[in-house]
């Protein structure tokens, strides 16, 4: 355990160094929201591979695929195809049309204080329904690695993550995730060539061991999820969810423009792609080399599959290889999830500081260095909020709650979003109604299903993206019709449109 | 006043153009992804048996196509990249010199 810590405290203060870098050039809202713009294609795309795995990718996958044979493998494939819809339909109208926020653009488009609120209900819910479980995922975590206690752990992850946030703002999140993905992306690499090594670099050898060892039924769907409705559910809550996440998209704010926008989805295709990729041989390795058994033992749910894998891989408990390798994963974890909470903080503090106070309290008439502390103030008031939500979360099941995350965020945002950058009869009552309708179908079905309820589920998906995505298009559709014609609004739309695709408004 | 009007109609109509072609492209990339990946996702909850077919070794049809589905999308992420350079960024630049030179 010691290793691990030393390991844990050299990335931390690599990180503190950062942030410390990373403050002294933050000085105007621009700066603090989206480090100035100034970010490359290639420090994009890594700092959107840190932000888009979090510790559910890179220790859940391994440990579903090990559990659950194939249900893994479908699991951590949706992340990696949910980048075409990002890449194809949102990432440069993104970078057109907005400022620091999702808001930004339902502001500029509906130019309504209702529309903006509608806007800061969804990210704030999002948001907060993704930081909780992972404050909770914090303290678990690091109780385990260091052996201080829950409490003590997420305090401890909560003031690094308001440090990194208040002090550094974008630039800092953004290096704390580029140096997060690449110490992924090498644990991932060196995982890898051992397994590899140990197979002869025949992969197929993994699919063989793993059939012979926990028969065929294991290589077959369904060990996971149960109702078919559930996997096609969870495919649709990534395929779409993905592009109403307002931490990952106010990434493509700190590019300069559209077609460095693009190039850093490309990069973060491949870096994450491959590293879901390498999570599926991960868990069937895991279960060949370490067992089902030492897995569940160690850990209910699996979480810990990708550590003990480690290892094994580094020699087996007791070894000093071992031991590193087990100390390196474990300190990675810790960071990914530092990163993503992160930005999740972050993010939050724009829909608040920025969207709500400034440009709904205020009209926007807020001066531009004082806007800065507002959201600076808003960091530290939010991640106070988090490290009281992630104590209370002790031993209460949170996993709903990142299904939730999702599923809001595919039925309210994705909808709302999509339909303000591309139809021109979309008006304030659509964004009410869209988000209204996505936002209470998915708490409302995830409240009474399984995943909560257990055996009194009083509906049956765990994952009710595949009814509220729909519902919140049809509340969209429903709420733009209710409306009515606005021809002021569609006369807008023709010339949002060219900024849309141009990156250029027409004055 | 005058000029400003017309070189604005100009950026409408190049901006239509553009919306034309990526219509053209991304109507059928985006129809090419979605039923990949929603049709593994249909089929590994209702056609588990034919998802189990064994093809190479161990390996069957499920991991098969969740392997192709990786490649699919690299390799989509690609041609975009490709077209977005070549087709789109011509008239998006033409659009936006339009927008400029009214505003």
């Amino acid at each position: 355990m010691n290793i691990t810590l030393g390991i844990f405290i050299v990335i931390l203060l690599i990180t503190l160094g950062i942030t410390y870098w990373a403050a002294k050039r933050t000085a105007t809202t621009s700066d603090f929201y989206a480090a100035d713009s100034q970010l490359t294609a290639s420090q994009n795309g890594f700092a959107l591979a840190g932000d888009w795995c979090s510790a559910a990718a890179f220790l859940g996958f391994t440990g579903l695929t090990a559990l659950y044979g194939m249900d893994g493998a479908l699991y951590a494939l949706g992340p990696l195809v949910a980048f075409c819809t990002v890449l194809f339909l949102i990432a440069e109208p993104m970078r057109n049309t907005g400022k620091y926020t999702l808001g930004d653009i339902i502001r500029s488009r509906m130019q309504t204080r209702s529309s903006l609120l509608a806007a800061i209900a969804g990210t704030v819910v999002v948001n907060f329904a993704y930081l909780m479980p992972q404050m909770a995922g914090a303290g678990v975590l690091v109780r385990l690695l260091t052996g201080i206690s829950y409490d003590w752990a997420v305090i401890f992850v909560g003031v690094s993550m308001i440090i990194y946030v208040a002090f550094g703002g974008m630039l800092a999140t953004t290096w704390v995730q580029i140096v997060k993905a690449v110490l992924m992306l090498s644990a991932g690499s060196i995982i890898l060539v051992m397994i590899m090594s140990l197979v002869h670099f025949n992969p197929l050898t993994l699919f063989a061991d793993a059939e012979q060892k926990y028969t065929a039924k294991y290589l077959l769907p369904g060990n996971y999820l149960k109702n078919p409705f559930d996997q096609i559910s969870l495919g649709l809550g990534y395929v779409l969810g993905l592009a109403g996440l307002p931490h990952v998209m106010t990434r493509f704010y700190t590019v300069p423009d559209a077609k460095t926008a693009r190039r850093s989805v490309v990069w973060v295709m491949f870096l994450a792609g491959a590293f879901f990729a390498g999570t599926t041989l991960f868990g069937l390795a895991a279960a060949n080399f370490v067992g089902q058994d030492a897995i569940r033992a160690a850990d209910k749910g699996g979480n810990l599959t990708l550590p003990l894998l480690a290892q094994y891989l580094g020699g087996g408990k007791g070894t000093f290889g071992g031991d590193l390798m087990l100390g390196f994963v474990a300190a990675v974890a810790v960071a990914t999830i530092l990163a993503v909470v992160s930005a999740l903080t972050l993010s939050t503090s724009g829909a608040i500081a920025h969207d709500f106070y400034v440009n709904w309290v205020k009209r926007g008439q807020v001066e531009g260095r004082q806007e800065v502390w507002i959201a600076r103030i808003a960091a530290v008031v939010i991640g106070v909020l988090a490290i009281a939500l992630g104590i209370l979360a002790q031993g209460v099941n949170v996993a709903v709650l990142v299904i939730l995350a999702i599923c809001v965020a595919a039925s309210a945002n994705f909808p709302v979003l999509i339909l303000s950058l591309f139809w021109r009869r979309f008006n304030t009552g659509g964004v009410i109604g869209g988000m209204t309708v996505g936002l209470i179908s998915s708490v409302a079905l995830a409240m009474i299903g399984p995943a909560m309820r257990g055996a009194d589920a009083l509906w049956p998906l765990v994952n009710p993206t595949v009814v509220s995505l729909p519902l919140g298009f049809l509340g969209a559709y429903l709420g733009t019709l209710i409306a009515g014609r606005d021809p002021e609004n569609e006369k807008r739309f023709d010339v949002f449109l060219l900024q849309v695709h141009t990156g250029v408004a027409p004055k | 006043m005058v000029r400003s009007g017309t070189s604005l109609e100009a950026a409408h109509a190049s901006v239509r153009q553009l919306i034309a072609e990526k219509l053209k492209y991304l109507v059928p990339m985006t129809i090419i992804f979605m039923v990949g990946y929603i049709g593994l996702t249909v089929l590994a909850g209702f056609a588990g048996g034919l998802i189990g077919t064994k093809l190479i070794g161990s390996v069957n049809l499920g991991f098969l196509l969740i392997a192709l589905n990786y490649a699919l999308s690299w390799v989509l992420a690609i041609v975009y990249g490709r077209v977005a350079n070549d087709v789109f960024d011509p008239l998006a630049a033409k659009a936006a010199a339009e927008i400029r030179a009214g505003n």
